[in-house]
């Protein structure tokens, strides 16, 4: 990281009236909090067929903050995570964003949910995250391929790009899933077990990464299993069984009396 | 006979080998990125399942007014398509996934065919929906499929990026507002309108084999998307004057010698290719010690 | 006593009468005014039935108009039709090759008249007999689902044929399976196409109806000897027409090989195509064959026919020149309202589309 050369616009306006200045990748800046959160929910229920996964969550996520997602499995946290994403209605309740977030969020999926069968190249599959700026039919221009290679080299899959996405390792798959994010360039990350099935190493590395992309002032939502990570990084966490158990500050959030309920909230509701 | 003469006269002298050439070619072209995406999704056999779709609204049309293409064409299209969706609605609102609801649509509709043939009388026009007439194609019928096969060429291409992001990442590319369904539906609108286009020239029966052999077969050599579309629509260029030359130096009928060498090309792809043939997978490895 | 007994022999003779008249009544009220139920296997023998016959039969035709006797498959309500018959009257010369398994299936107990008894067949041509095979080898799909197992008789016909200059292979498994086959054996079955054994039909239609029904036995003969006098006029005419077309030009390629009788009566040179009949999947080598033949031999003229299928024969036209004649009829007749419905007027108009196809141009 770290690169000078090829930056990024970005330019937004928050609801108060306040344009944010330009954040470039690879320079720190100063966050400046605006007055509305990124996004709000109240008593949200999220689920499929008509059966709620998670339900009577409420909260906000305020802007350029870093919240984890933790919880036992099952527990209904990618079902979330896809939630916040648009891709399911809210089965109760409501979810609000903030002007212009609904273009502006990016997701990484679990890995296994890619077809890894596919015969497309890293490279081209990364490029699939500048859809928001290419869509379906304009041409790629050369600004837009050399940010495609700017992310590869990021996550240090250069020399990856001319595989095919079924020739990569689990570790690597996930390195390009973070180059794919990073092209979307986006304000809201919502990432869904990034460090699944990865190696410490590669772990550590996305970490940094994503560290950095907080520190741009991005706000960073992330589903980990990995406890000791979560008190490592992240500063909120949003503990979930089902039904919301505890929002807040990591060390409260965490706290043995919320663990436990979770783990007996979950095989109550089953 | 030298080898030229072989290959070359029949088509140069007789004016029919000429228009069966352009017929089949001109279904292949269409059909092979159809067949590409058919075999990445894993809707081979919705494919072929089509095919039989097509049979009771083509002979709903045949009955209501006789050899009229655009009665059978309508027919055929509507049917399809009412399949198609029938299923696809199947599949989201009940338990039941999307394969056995097909199967149970292209049954139903194979038996409503069968039954609307029967009440006719014994057709013979009918029988040849079935294999097709590669040999006699008339100028409406040549017309027909050559349009069609650029319709699906240019509609396809403009699809190409959709497509590909929809079967790669389908959730992502919803997330990202990209308008994935629309692409999908849209696509089996073409694999509709090809096979009922295509039944002239091959017949019902086996024009889902001309989309579907070629582009299992480009499978096994191309690794990209691109690559498969374009080697299969030249294997099914290939099988089509292949199987025409066939039936004029063997004596046997022309669709399906067409069919069955697309077939042999599959067969021989299936062990020999390298992307995956079974040949391939027995040689012995070399490990690579690199780090990932 | 005297009157009791009396009585009672007045009773019993009253009886006996009743029982002696009704008796012998009863036949003739039973048979008298019901029409003789005739069964015809195909709607030319029907047609001709319902002339010889006229008020005194009801005839039901089990293949009907533009129907094609070859892949018919019977149903059960011929075969309720056949049981409740007095009469069938077949073509025989194994025309129909689905009726010894229907005969039997119901049944049948009543008569039957084969047509061309008298008749002298005429052999299949080698090039036929060839066809038969191609007709063969590619049935339908849709037959296969409602196809009545071939007999034994059918492979037994398989043996016999040999298989000539063709390379075909008889693909008896997936979609083609060969069902109530073409075979013909080696005579041509298609002895109505030509008016003089019109004429031994009809005599023998008369023949059959009047054992049958011997109560109207003089009325069929009248009907049947007036039904003669006009084909044999018909013939007349129509050996005179033919006969003023020079001999070069009439030659024509039709799709099946059901002229033959014609060819051979009117001095016409029916060109079968072969593999292109009924339900055929023709080769291109077929295709290649057929358009040099009409080429080389400078035929005039290809015809359509009504139960096959025309792309083939109008990309034939199309690539030697010659006309595209109309339809013409050969083993059934038009539904009825059009001229071909009734057996003269199909002869009338299968003369006419020739004669008009064959005029030098």
């Amino acid at each position: 990281m770290g690169r000078d050369g090829v930056g990024y616009g970005l330019v937004e306006h928050g609801m108060s009236g306040v344009a944010i200045p330009r954040y470039e990748m690879g320079t720190e800046v100063e966050k400046e909090f605006s007055a509305d959160p990124v996004m709000t929910l109240q008593d949200v229920a999220f689920g499929w067929r008509g059966r709620a996964a998670v339900w009577a969550v409420s909260g906000r996520f305020e802007r350029g903050s870093m919240t984890a997602i933790a919880g036992p499995n099952g527990a209904g946290k990618s079902t979330l995570i896809k939630g916040m994403v648009g891709l399911l209605r809210p089965l109760a309740g409501s979810l609000q964003t903030g002007s212009g977030e609904r273009r502006r969020v990016a997701w990484l999926p679990q890995a296994a949910d890619l077809d890894r069968s596919f015969p497309i190249t890293v490279l081209d599959m990364v490029a699939t995250g500048a859809w928001d700026r290419v869509g379906a039919w304009r041409r790629f221009r050369r600004e837009e391929t050399q940010r495609v290679w700017h992310v590869l080299e990021a996550v240090g899959l250069a020399d990856q790009a001319g595989r095919m996405v079924g020739a990569l390792s689990g570790g690597q798959m996930q390195r390009a899933l973070f180059a794919r994010l990073m092209l979307q360039d986006a304000q809201v990350l919502l990432l869904d077990e990034p460090f699944a099935a990865v190696d410490s190493h590669t772990s550590d590395a996305l970490m940094q990464l994503l560290c950095g992309w907080h520190q741009e002032g991005r706000t960073v939502v992330a589903v980990l299993h990995d406890l000791s990570m979560v008190r490592e990084y992240f500063a909120q966490t949003l503990l979930l069984a089902g039904r919301q158990i505890a929002w807040g500050p990591t060390a409260e959030a965490l706290k043995a009396g919320n663990l436990a309920m979770a783990r007996g909230a979950l095989q109550e509701s089953l | 006979m030298t080898l030229l003469d072989w290959t070359i006269a029949p088509f140069n002298d007789y004016a029919f080998m000429r228009r069966a050439l352009a017929g089949t070619s001109a279904a292949a072209l269409g059909a092979a990125p159809l067949g590409v995406f058919l075999v990445l999704r894993r809707m081979s056999l919705m494919g072929d399942a089509m095919s039989h779709a097509i049979l009771p609204g083509v002979a709903a049309g045949f009955l209501l007014s006789g050899l009229s293409l655009w009665a059978m064409l309508l027919g055929g299209l509507l049917t399809g398509l009412l399949v198609a969706l029938l299923a696809g609605v199947v599949a989201r609102l009940t338990p039941l996934r999307e394969d056995a609801s097909f199967a149970a649509f292209y049954l139903i509709s194979l038996g409503l065919g069968v039954l609307l043939v029967s009440v006719r009388g014994s057709s013979v026009d009918l029988l040849h929906v079935l294999f097709g007439t590669v040999l006699g194609l008339d100028d409406t019928a040549l017309l027909l499929v050559t349009s069609v096969a650029s319709v699906t060429l240019l509609v396809m291409a403009a699809l190409y990026r959709l497509l590909v992001a929809e079967c790669l990442d389908a959730d992502f590319l919803r997330a990202c507002g990209g308008r994935g369904s629309w692409a999908h539906m849209t696509f089996l609108v073409l694999v509709v309108v090809n096979l009922v286009a295509g039944f002239q020239v091959l017949g019902t029966l086996m024009v889902v084999g001309m989309m579907m052999l070629p582009a299992a077969a480009a499978r096994f050599w191309q690794p990209t998307v691109a690559g498969q579309i374009a080697l299969s629509a030249l294997l099914g260029v290939g099988a089509s004057i292949a199987g025409l030359l066939i039936s004029y130096h063997y004596n046997l009928p022309a669709s399906p010698a067409i069919i069955l060498t697309a077939g042999v090309a599959y067969l021989f792809s299936v062990t020999c290719g390298p992307q995956g043939g079974l040949m391939h997978g027995l040689r012995p490895r070399t490990f690579s010690l690199k780090e990932e | 006593m005297h009157n009791d007994f009396a009585a009672h022999v007045r009773r019993r003779v009253l009886m006996m009468l009743t029982i002696g008249v009704a008796s012998v009544c009863a036949p003739i009220v039973a048979h008298g005014d019901e029409p003789l139920r005739v069964v015809a296997t195909f709607s030319i023998l029907g047609d001709m039935v319902r002339e010889i016959g006229g008020d005194d039969v009801m005839v039901t035709t089990l293949v009907g108009p533009d129907g094609d006797a070859h892949t018919y498959e019977p149903t059960p309500a011929a075969a309720r039709q056949l049981k409740a018959a007095d009469v069938l009257v077949k073509n025989g010369l194994d025309f129909e090759t689905w009726l010894p398994r229907l005969a039997k299936a119901t049944d049948f107990s009543g008569s039957t008249v084969v047509a061309t008894a008298g008749i002298v067949p005429r052999k299949m041509s080698e090039s036929a007999s060839a066809e038969r095979h191609h007709a063969d080898a590619a049935q339908s799909h849709t037959a296969d689902q409602k196809q009545i197992k071939g007999s034994a008789e059918a492979g037994a016909h398989d043996e016999d044929h040999d298989h000539g200059d063709h390379g075909h292979d008889h693909d008896g498994s997936g979609a083609h399976t060969h069902e109530g086959h073409h075979h013909h054996g080696d005579q041509d079955p298609h002895a109505w196409q030509s008016l003089q054994n019109g004429a031994i039909y009809a005599r023998n239609i008369a023949a059959g109806l009047a054992t049958a029904d011997p109560a109207h036995a003089a009325a069929y003969r009248q009907r049947a000897h007036a039904y003669i006098v006009r084909i044999e006029a018909l013939d007349a005419q129509i050996r005179k027409t033919f006969a003023d077309i020079p001999a070069e030009r009439r030659r024509v390629v039709s799709s099946h090989d059901a002229f033959g009788y014609f060819g051979n009566a009117y001095g016409v040179r029916f060109i079968p195509v072969a593999g292109l009949s009924t339900d055929a999947e023709p080769s291109a080598a077929d295709m290649a064959r057929i358009i040099e033949q009409v080429k080389r031999e400078h035929v005039p003229a290809v015809f359509v026919e009504n139960i096959s299928s025309p792309a083939l024969i109008q990309q034939i036209a199309r690539e030697t020149g010659a006309r595209v004649g109309g339809t013409l009829y050969s083993d059934a007749l038009a539904p009825s309202g059009q001229p071909a419905a009734t057996y003269l007027g199909m002869f009338e108009w299968n003369a006419r589309q020739l004669f008009e196809a064959l005029q030098p141009q």
